[in-house]
């Protein structure tokens, strides 16, 4: 299993490369005018499309945004815990 | 728990996202596809501007990003 980055490495160049030889010719396949259009601005498109995804994200944690009830009253458990075994342990508290 | 504006703002950048995505999509993926004189055409702004737009506006981010953070470290600088 590969790290993260190495798969992201992977993926792009792999990406690009295609992209590379595409745009500026490097394989004698010929395409459609259109397609070397839709296919000269993809990495921008690509970036704009990973922009709007983590807008999207962002928007839909804020819209469902929620309190963590029981993971406060296990936090304020722990403060309780933790203060007394310092109190035990000769630490003065204000 | 979010409250009603809460639930609006982040809808609202849903919405925001979506539009985006979708408009730009249809410029960039669709529209070279579509006769040059069809009446859609006029919703949209030359092709050039898809890639310069985006271009731009990402260098003049970055750079604010960069002047924003080297100010910072000027200014902690100045304070050791």
């Amino acid at each position: 299993m590969a790290t993260k980055l190495v798969q992201w490495l992977t993926g792009l160049s792999l990406f690009f490369s295609v992209w590379a030889s595409i745009v500026f010719d490097l394989v004698p396949v010929s395409f459609d005018q259109r397609i070397y259009q839709v296919v000269l601005p993809l990495p921008i498109y690509l970036v704009i499309a990973f922009g709007c995804y983590a807008l999207a994200v962002v928007g839909y944690r804020t819209a469902t945004f929620n309190d963590c009830v029981e993971a406060a009253e296990e936090l304020k458990e722990e403060i309780m815990q933790a203060k007394a075994d310092l109190k035990k342990k000769g630490l003065k508290m204000s | 728990m979010a409250t009603g504006s809460d639930r609006i703002l982040g809808l609202c950048i849903v919405a925001t996202a979506g539009l985006l995505f979708a408009y730009y999509t249809i410029w960039v993926i669709f529209l070279p596809f579509v006769d040059a004189d069809h009446v859609i055409h006029n919703l949209f702004l030359p092709r050039v501007y898809a890639i310069t737009i985006p271009i731009v506006a990402g260098v003049i981010a970055l750079g604010c990003l960069g002047v924003f953070v080297g100010l910072l470290a000027a200014g902690k600088k100045k304070q050791n």
